[in-house]
């Protein structure tokens, strides 16, 4: 564990070094997460200009919900995103050979190679709007909402990472879909709302099939005080499920890899 | 001319059966957001869910019909210096551009009809009766409305000769569209200041206007303003066009060799 950490440390030292050589290119990135913020806001405010609640949610809970899954999408395009297209490359190309006699995990290695630091904007300005929707709600989250809220968060950081990992390992079978992380990105999206906006099967299928309601709206919940205590222990255990999943998915594809070329 | 097109027509066919899945993912990509926005509307009027299913459905069909990816290919085009074996051909390189648009479109229209037919025949919201006049109105709307993107699109990769990242500012407007061109919601439930300046600007007849023609949520003489104000925006962007068109080619210098 302490080996991988340090490792994941210097792959973060050789991506920021890296990065600093486009510095000039930080402010329009800047400009660019902010004006997606402020569509997010300005749609939200849309809706609200017609209703006073959705799915049992004030203004300011989905504006809060708005912040975390502002921070989580960061987390993605900070961590997740830039390797994927290295991993269909690496595939095509039969340079994974290369990742498969490195020394370390190749699921670790093939996860956490590449980072895009400024993406990290994201992360900062969902905090910031989380905080703010806690202002305008006057609400002080006491420490077991806060604590609660941290385990719920790094259950729906594994979750996200579980999914995408199972998505993109079919990149071993399906080399030519350059389209894997349009998919990821459609179920994403309706982590935007909150849950109880779904009905039917479809909230079924949100909940239980796919784990979308435990991705945002259990620790905006958490933090917002409503929180019960069944739900975050059922988010560990999903996050735990999804995990091992993956995991074991990972391995299947690899004992079928047969490298490219000749 | 037309003997050219036939031709370049036929390229653009067989072109397109070679991407068979990129094709697919293009026909259903771009479904998922107005699913949600859409359910996000039935959920505050739980009234009126059935217009708003059948608003959206048109609205995914609309944005399908109109949907403009030239300014990505220009881009990409322009920055790696492969714009110049189209602009020594002949003949304009719109109109290699014009036919793709056609090919793909006109095949989804085809594919997209029955599909509509089977749909209609579990979801009730989905049944319509228009007048024969509504259909043509619509049509025409909807002609126009891809032709004013598609001009749109394609004058802003142009404006690759002189600026780079061209997709990013394309992206903003696209965002901005978002909410003037009737995707976020039916123009009648934005506020009366926004709909008032949607109706001034371009986007509302990229997308919106031919919507609102089939809900008959504007009729008679509206109609005929949204025509004078889509067709005074297509010739704005024709104009547009061509003035890019000539300054960029004094402009442009290759990359590589």
């Amino acid at each position: 564990m302490r080996r991988y950490w340090r490792i994941f440390r210097e792959f973060f030292r050789t991506c920021l070094v890296e990065e600093l050589e486009y510095r000039s290119e930080f402010v329009g990135n800047l400009l660019s997460s902010l004006f997606g913020i402020g569509i997010a806001i300005l749609t939200i405010h849309i809706f609200f200009y017609q209703t006073n609640e959705l799915g049992g949610w004030v203004y300011e809970d989905v504006l809060l919900l708005l912040g975390v899954f502002n921070t989580l999408q960061g987390f993605i395009d900070f961590a997740l995103r830039p390797n994927m297209s290295r991993l269909l490359q690496h595939i095509r190309k039969g340079t994974f050979d290369y990742v498969l006699t490195k020394p370390v995990d190749s699921m670790f290695y093939v996860s956490f190679r590449h980072l895009v630091f400024w993406r990290l904007i994201d992360v900062l300005l969902g905090i910031a709007l989380v905080l703010y929707a806690l202002v305008q709600k006057q609400y002080i989250p006491s420490m077991a909402d806060v604590l609660i809220f941290c385990v719920t968060i790094c259950s729906s950081l594994v979750i996200i990472y579980s999914l995408w990992m199972l998505l993109m390992t079919t990149a071993f079978w399906v080399i030519r879909m350059d389209d894997l992380s349009f998919v990821f990105n459609s179920f994403f999206e309706t982590t935007r709302f909150p849950i109880g906006m779904y009905r039917g099967w479809l909230r079924i299928v949100l909940t239980y099939v796919l784990p979308a309601a435990f991705i945002t709206s259990t620790p905006a919940l958490a933090l917002l005080g409503k929180w019960d205590i069944t739900a975050a222990a059922a988010s560990i255990l999903v996050a735990g499920l999804f995990l091992w999943l993956s995991r074991r998915f990972w391995r299947y594809a690899l004992r079928s890899y047969t490298s490219a070329s000749s | 001319m037309l003997h050219k097109y036939v031709v370049l027509l036929r390229m653009k066919y067989v072109e397109m059966f070679a991407y068979q899945l990129a094709t697919i993912v293009w026909m259903t990509g771009a479904m998922v957001q107005p699913l949600i926005t859409m359910l996000v509307w039935m959920n505050i009027y739980p009234e009126q869910e059935e217009a708003f299913i059948f608003y959206f459905a048109v609205l995914i069909f609309v944005e399908r019909m109109t949907s403009a990816w030239d300014v990505w290919e220009l881009e990409r085009e322009i920055r790696e210096g492969t714009f110049s074996y189209q602009i020594v051909r002949p003949f304009h390189p719109i109109h290699w551009a014009i036919a793709e648009n056609f090919v793909y479109k006109a095949l989804f229209f085809v594919i997209l009809l029955p599909v509509w037919g089977i749909l209609a025949v579990f979801v009730p919201a989905l049944r319509f009766q228009l007048s024969t006049l509504q259909v043509l109105l619509f049509l025409a709307a909807l002609i126009v409305a891809a032709a004013i993107r598609f001009l749109f699109s394609y004058s802003f990769g142009l404006l690759g000769f002189w600026i780079t990242k061209v997709t990013a500012v394309y992206g903003m407007f696209e965002a901005i569209s978002l909410f003037l061109s009737g995707r976020i919601a039916p123009l009648s439930l934005l506020p009366p200041l926004i709909q008032k300046i949607s109706l001034y600007l371009p986007f509302r007849y990229m997308i919106g206007f031919p919507i609102e023609i089939v809900t008959g949520s504007i009729q008679g003489t509206a109609v005929m303003y949204g025509f004078v104000g889509a067709m005074s925006w297509l010739l704005f962007f024709m104009i547009v066009l061509s003035l890019l068109w000539k300054a960029g080619l004094k402009k442009n210098q290759a990359v590589g060799g």
